[in-house]
C-alpha cells in the first residue's frame, strides 16, 4: 500500500492559464452506463463540428484566454471517430492556441478506433498523450458494460499506442455485477503489462437516465455492489503500487512524472475553457469579466462582490451547436471566495497530496478535518518540504463523500 | 329570541367519505347563508388538514333561516360533528344539543361501520333519524339496495328516504322539508335557571375562549354572571351570538336556540365539551347528563429532530392545546432522543393530525416513536401505576401483573371477506364474540380485542385485506389482565428507549425477530458494523447485523461533473439531516415507528 508520507503535494498550476478542453460528441454507439452527451451516428455532422469547434476557439483566442495554454485534451465522445477531420481539429487548435513549451495534449480514444495511421498523425499534428477507454480485458464483463469492442480489440489498441511511443493511459471499470476477482485481477495484471504509464479506476456508477439506472430501476440487472467495488479499489492500489504506479487521486494512478497534468487543473482550481457543446468552463471572476462584458453574459450579482469565479457549461445540442457556436451559455454558477475555497479543499482531498493546513483554515475546515481524522478518513501527514497537510487515509479513498460531503458543506460531519 | 317552536336543531351523520360536508354546503347555499361566489368547498372544514383529507375534526354549527313550503320562515341550527370514531364523545355531545339528525348514506356504499355507530348513538340520544341517501347522482348508486340495507342493518323505516346528491343539490330541498316536518321543535322551560350545553369550543386569538352551547332551559345573556358546572368556573359572559357561519351577536339566546358565548377565559381547558353553562347565583343544582372527562387513547414521545427546537414544541403545544384541549403532553426525556413530550390522544387519527399541524402550521420537524396505550401495572407490594410509556415500565421483579385497555370491535363487511376478517383479528390477539347477516351483502362481526393490538397497523390491514370494503367501529370496555413483557432492542450493543415496545409475552419471540430483520433494511449503512438486538430482561432474543458501509466515493470527477457532483453531496447531507443521530448511528425516523409494520 501507499503510504502518503513523504509524497510531494502534486504541482500546483498556477490559477491564472487557461486550460483547454473539446468536448467531441461522437461515438460508434452508446455504452448503458455513460451519460456524456454523445450522439451514435452522426457523420454529416462531424466535418461542421470541426469547422464550429475551430471557430468557437478562435473567437476564444480574441479575449487573450489562450496565450498561454498549459494542457489541451481533446475528449468526449470518441474523439478518433473523426479519422482525418480530428487531425484537422488538433492541427487547428494548435495554431488558435498558443501552447506553452512542453504543454500535454491529450487525445482520448476507444479501441474501436484507435488506428496506427491515424495515432501516427496526431503525433505528427503535436499529440503527446492518450487516454484509451479500456474498460476491462474480459468479453464477459465488456458485454455487461454494453460496449462495442472485446478484449481483444483493446489489447490490439494498446499496443498500437505503446508502439507510436506516446504516453498513455487505461480506463478501468470495477464493481459490475458479474465480475469476478479473478477477472479484475487478470485485468489489472494485463493492465500493468500493456504499456500504459497511467491507469484510472473507476467502481461502475449508476448515473441518472442511463440505460444502466433504467434496467436497474426495473428489476432487469442488479444494482452494483459496493463491497465488490471496495475490495476491487482495493486490489488495484495494491497491484497498480507495485508495478510503480501509485495512486495520486482517487481514481488515478501513475508512474511518477506522467499524471494527467490536465486533470489536476480540476482538481486545484485551474481556469479552463470547454469547446463543444455540454463542454464546462470554468474562470477566475477577471476572466469571465472580460467574456460576459463583451458578449452580453450574465453578470455576478452586484450585491456579491467577492465573487471569485464563474462555472458555466452551454448546453446547446449537437445541431444547434454546429449552427451556432457561438451561443450564450445556460445559468452561470458564480462562487465566492469562501465558495471558491471549499471547492478548493474538496477537490484537493481528492489527491494524495491533499490540502495544506493553510487551506484547510482558508475552506474554515479545521475542524471538520479533526472530525473526519477521528473517524480515520484523512490524517495529517508532512510533505517532503515538511510541510504539515491534510491527507486522505486508504479508508478515506472508498468512503470519500464522507470527506468531501462534510468538508463543501462545511462541517456537520457527524463526531463520534 | 326565537320562538322554539319555529326552531330546529338537527346534525348531519355519516361514515367518513360518504358526502357529509358537500351536502352541508349544499344547504348553506340554498338558503342563502352563504352567496355562491362566497362558496368555498367543505365550508364547515375551516382547517387546511380538514378540507385535504376530507374529514371533519371540529365541531360546527351555524344558523341557517328556511323559508318552508308551508310559507314559515324556521331556524335552522345545524351542528356538523366530527366524523371519526376517535371523536366518538365529542360527537355524543353534538348530537345531546339536537332533536334530530340526517343519517346520510352513500348510495354506492351502503351502510358501513359508523353509519351503524353513529345511528345507534343518535338514537341513543332519542333524535328523530332522517335516513338520506346521498350520491344518487353516480352511475353505481343503488338507492333501493341501501334502503334495504337501513331497514335490515338499523331498524329504520327507510320508505321515505330522502334520495339526494351533495354534488348536484338534487334532493337537498326535500332534506329540508323533512327536518322541518319530523324533527321536533326544542322544549324547555324559559322561565327555570339557566341551564346550556357546551358541545364544542375554540380559542380566538384576540377574545379567547368562545365555546358553542345550546340553550336547554331559561336564556343568557351577554353580562350575566354564570358558573361552568364540572370545571367549577364562574365567568362574566361577554358576548353572545349566532354563527351565520361568521359571529352576528345577540341580546340573548332563549330556549333552543344554538349559538357562541364569549367567555373571556384563556385557558380552553376550563371549558369542557359536555359541561353545563347555568348562573353563577341560583342556578341549576343538577347538570345536564352525560358529562365525562375525555381521556387519551394513545401516547406517543413526539421529539424535535433538531433538539433546539425544544422550546418551540413546547409553545406549539401549548398553543394547539387552546384549540384542542384533548391533547395532554408532559416533558419526555429519552437518552436516544434527548428531549420531547409524551402526548396523549383520542386515537390515530387524531394523533397523526396533531403531528401534522404541529409540522405545519410551526414548521417543527417531529419524530415520532411507536405509539402506545395505558397500561396499569400492579406492582407486587399492591400499588398500580399508570404507564403511558414503555420506557415507564418498572422492573420486571417488582410486577405482579399488567392490565390493558380491551375494546369491543364491530366490523362491518360484505360476506366474502369473513375469512379474511377471522385470519387478520387472529394475528391481533381478538377474541370473537359473534356476527350477524344485516343483509346479504353485509356482515357484522364483533370482537374483543386489546387496544394496543388495534394501534398496531390493524386499520390499515383491515382495509388491504377487504380491498377497502371493511369498516370499523370501537368503544373502550375497560382493562382486562394479559401477559406482557418489555422489549428492549440494542443498536450496536446499548438498548435505544425509543424503540422499546411492549408486546404480549407469546408474540414477543416472532415479533422481536421481525422487527430486527425490519429495522436491519431501515438503518443505512454506517461506517462500522451495526449489530441490532432484541431483548427481553436483558436476554437476547434476536440479532441482525447492518455490515459496515466500505464504499461511499465519488470516484470520477472533472470538469463538467464538478457542480453536479457537489450537488448530490449536498443532497445527501440534506438526507442525513432527516435522520436521528443515535449515539454515532444515523437512525431514519421510520425506524421508530417500524414495529407499527411487523405483521406475524
Amino acid at each position: 500500500m501507499t503510504d502518503p508520507v513523504g509524497i510531494a503535494p502534486l504541482p500546483a498550476v498556477a490559477a491564472d492559464p487557461v486550460s483547454l478542453y473539446v468536448h467531441v460528441p461522437f461515438c460508434i454507439s452508446k455504452c448503458a452506463y455513460c451519460d456524456f452527451y454523445s450522439r451514435a451516428g452522426g457523420e454529416a455532422l462531424r466535418g461542421p463540428f470541426v469547422d464550429a469547434a475551430l471557430f468557437e476557439a478562435g473567437h476564444w483566442s480574441h479575449y487573450d484566454l489562450l496565450d498561454d495554454v498549459p494542457s489541451l485534451y481533446i475528449g468526449g465522445g470518441t474523439p478518433t471517430l473523426l479519422g482525418q477531420d480530428l487531425v484537422r481539429l488538433v492541427r487547428g487548435l494548435i495554431e488558435t492556441a498558443r501552447l506553452r513549451p512542453g504543454a500535454e495534449v491529450t487525445v482520448e480514444t476507444n479501441p474501436e478506433t484507435t488506428d496506427a495511421a491515424l495515432v501516427a498523425a496526431l503525433i505528427e499534428a503535436g499529440v503527446n498523450r492518450f487516454s484509451l477507454g479500456v474498460q476491462s480485458f474480459d468479453d464477459d464483463v465488456l458485454r455487461r458494460l454494453g460496449r462495442c469492442h472485446d478484449a481483444e480489440r483493446g489489447r490490439a489498441a494498446t499496443r498500437i499506442l505503446r508502439d507510436s511511443g506516446a504516453s498513455f493511459s487505461i480506463d478501468l471499470i470495477c464493481g459490475v455485477r458479474g465480475q469476478s476477482a479473478a477477472s479484475w485481477e487478470a485485468t489489472l495484471q494485463e493492465a500493468v503489462r500493456c504499456g500504459a504509464r497511467h491507469v484510472s479506476v473507476y467502481p461502475l456508477a449508476v448515473e441518472d437516465g442511463t440505460p444502466l439506472d433504467a434496467s436497474i430501476r426495473s428489476g432487469v440487472v442488479p444494482a452494483p455492489d459496493p463491497d465488490d467495488a471496495a475490495d476491487m479499489m482495493l486490489a488495484a492500489e495494491v497491484v497498480l503500487t507495485a508495478a510503480g504506479m501509485p495512486r495520486y487521486e482517487v481514481a488515478s494512478y501513475a508512474q511518477p512524472g506522467h499524471e494527467a497534468r490536465h486533470n489536476l487543473v480540476y482538481w486545484t482550481g485551474g481556469s479552463y475553457l470547454g469547446v463543444g457543446p455540454h463542454a464546462a468552463s470554468m474562470l477566475t471572476a477577471e476572466q469571465y469579466g472580460r467574456v460576459a462584458g463583451a458578449e452580453g453574459w450574465a453578470t455576478p450579482p452586484s450585491s456579491d462582490p467577492l465573487c471569485a469565479r464563474a462555472r458555466f457549461t452551454r448546453e446547446a445540442s449537437l445541431e444547434d451547436y454546429v449552427r451556432r457556436p457561438l451561443a450564450d451559455p445556460g445559468p452561470v454558477e458564480f462562487l465566492d471566495t469562501d465558495e471558491v475555497a471549499r471547492e478548493d479543499a474538496t477537490l484537493g482531498l481528492r489527491t494524495v497530496g491533499g490540502i495544506s493546513t493553510a487551506q484547510a483554515e482558508a475552506a474554515q475546515a479545521v475542524e471538520t478535518l479533526a472530525g473526519l481524522a477521528e473517524q480515520g478518513l484523512v490524517r495529517v501527514v508532512e510533505s517532503e518540504t515538511g510541510e504539515a497537510r491534510w491527507s486522505t487515509t486508504q479508508q478515506g479513498w472508498l468512503l470519500g463523500n464522507r470527506v468531501f460531503e462534510a468538508v463543501w458543506t462545511g462541517g456537520g460531519t457527524q463526531r463520534s | 329570541m326565537t320562538d322554539p317552536t319555529l326552531i330546529r336543531n338537527f346534525s348531519i351523520i355519516a361514515h367518513i367519505d360518504h358526502g357529509k360536508s358537500t351536502l352541508a354546503d349544499r344547504v348553506l347555499q340554498l338558503t342563502h347563508t352563504i352567496e355562491d361566489r362566497d362558496m368555498v368547498e367543505q365550508v364547515l372544514d375551516s382547517m387546511d388538514i380538514e378540507r385535504e383529507r376530507g374529514i371533519t375534526i371540529k365541531a360546527q354549527a351555524v344558523r341557517v333561516l328556511y323559508t318552508a313550503d308551508d310559507g314559515v320562515e324556521y331556524t335552522l341550527n345545524l351542528i356538523d360533528t366530527p366524523g371519526h370514531v376517535d371523536f366518538t364523545y365529542e360527537v355524543s355531545r353534538s348530537l345531546q344539543a339536537c332533536e334530530g339528525a340526517l343519517l346520510v348514506v352513500d348510495a354506492t356504499q351502503g351502510v358501513e361501520a359508523q353509519t351503524v355507530a353513529n345511528a345507534i348513538m343518535a338514537m341513543n340520544a332519542h333524535l328523530e333519524i332522517i335516513p338520506l341517501i346521498n350520491k344518487i347522482d353516480l352511475p353505481s348508486a343503488d338507492a333501493e339496495r341501501v334502503r334495504h340495507e337501513i331497514e335490515e342493518a338499523l331498524a329504520i323505516p327507510a320508505d321515505e328516504a330522502v334520495l339526494a346528491s351533495g354534488k348536484t343539490g338534487e334532493g337537498v330541498r326535500d332534506a329540508l322539508e323533512a327536518v322541518v316536518r319530523l324533527v321536533p321543535h326544542p322544549v324547555g322551560d324559559p322561565h327555570a335557571p339557566l341551564k346550556a350545553l357546551i358541545f364544542d369550543s375554540y380559542f380566538d386569538a384576540y377574545r379567547g375562549v368562545i365555546a358553542l352551547i345550546r340553550v336547554v332551559d331559561g336564556h343568557i345573556n351577554a353580562g350575566m354572571r354564570v358558573s361552568l358546572m364540572a370545571a367549577g368556573t364562574a365567568i362574566d359572559v361577554e358576548e353572545v351570538g349566532v354563527r351565520r357561519p361568521v359571529h352576528v351577536p345577540v341580546d340573548r339566546l332563549g330556549v333552543g336556540e344554538v349559538g357562541y358565548l364569549v367567555t373571556g377565559l384563556k385557558d380552553t381547558s376550563l371549558v369542557k365539551v359536555g359541561d353545563t353553562v347555568t348562573l353563577a347565583k341560583h342556578g341549576a343544582t343538577e347538570p345536564l347528563p352525560g358529562y365525562r372527562e375525555v381521556k387519551p387513547m394513545v401516547y406517543t414521545g413526539l421529539f424535535p429532530i433538531d433538539g433546539d427546537q425544544y422550546p418551540e414544541l413546547r409553545d406549539a403545544l401549548d398553543k394547539l392545546r387552546l384549540n384542542d384541549p384533548s391533547v395532554i403532553y408532559e416533558p419526555e426525556s429519552s437518552h436516544a432522543l434527548g428531549f420531547g413530550f409524551r402526548c396523549g390522544f383520542l386515537g390515530l387519527l387524531h394523533m397523526e393530525i396533531i403531528k401534522e399541524r404541529l409540522e405545519r402550521e410551526f414548521d417543527l420537524d417531529l419524530l415520532a416513536t411507536a405509539p402506545s396505550v395505558e397500561y396499569h401495572v400492579y406492582t407486587t407490594n399492591g400499588e398500580m401505576i399508570s404507564i403511558h410509556s414503555p420506557q415507564d415500565m418498572p422492573d420486571p421483579g417488582t410486577v405482579d401483573h399488567i392490565e390493558e385497555p380491551y375494546l369491543k370491535v364491530t366490523i362491518l363487511v360484505p360476506p366474502e371477506f369473513v375469512g379474511a376478517i377471522m385470519e387478520l383479528t387472529e394475528l391481533h390477539r381478538s377474541t370473537f364474540v359473534n356476527m350477524q347477516y344485516l343483509s346479504a351483502t353485509t356482515v357484522e362481526m364483533h370482537y374483543e380485542m386489546p387496544l394496543s393490538e388495534l394501534i398496531m397497523d390493524f386499520f390499515d390491514q383491515l382495509k388491504s385485506r377487504t380491498r377497502g370494503y371493511a369498516s370499523l367501529d370501537y368503544e373502550v370496555t375497560g382493562y382486562r389482565t394479559s401477559k406482557l413483557v418489555k422489549l428492549d432492542v440494542l443498536l450496536a450493543g446499548k438498548p435505544v428507549d425509543a424503540l422499546s415496545f411492549i408486546v404480549h409475552k407469546d408474540k414477543a419471540f416472532a415479533r422481536g425477530k421481525m422487527l430486527t430483520e425490519k429495522l436491519r433494511g431501515i438503518i443505512p449503512r454506517q461506517m462500522f458494523e451495526v449489530p441490532i438486538q432484541a431483548a427481553i430482561g436483558g436476554k437476547i432474543i434476536a440479532r441482525e447485523t447492518v455490515r459496515a458501509m466500505r464504499k461511499d466515493v465519488i470516484a470520477k470527477c472533472y470538469g463538467g461533473d464538478i457542480s453536479r457532483k457537489r450537488k448530490l453531496l449536498e443532497k445527501q447531507k440534506k438526507g442525513k439531516k432527516r435522520m436521528k443521530q443515535v449515539g454515532t448511528i444515523e437512525v431514519p425516523q421510520e425506524a421508530f415507528m417500524a414495529i407499527l409494520k411487523v405483521d406475524d
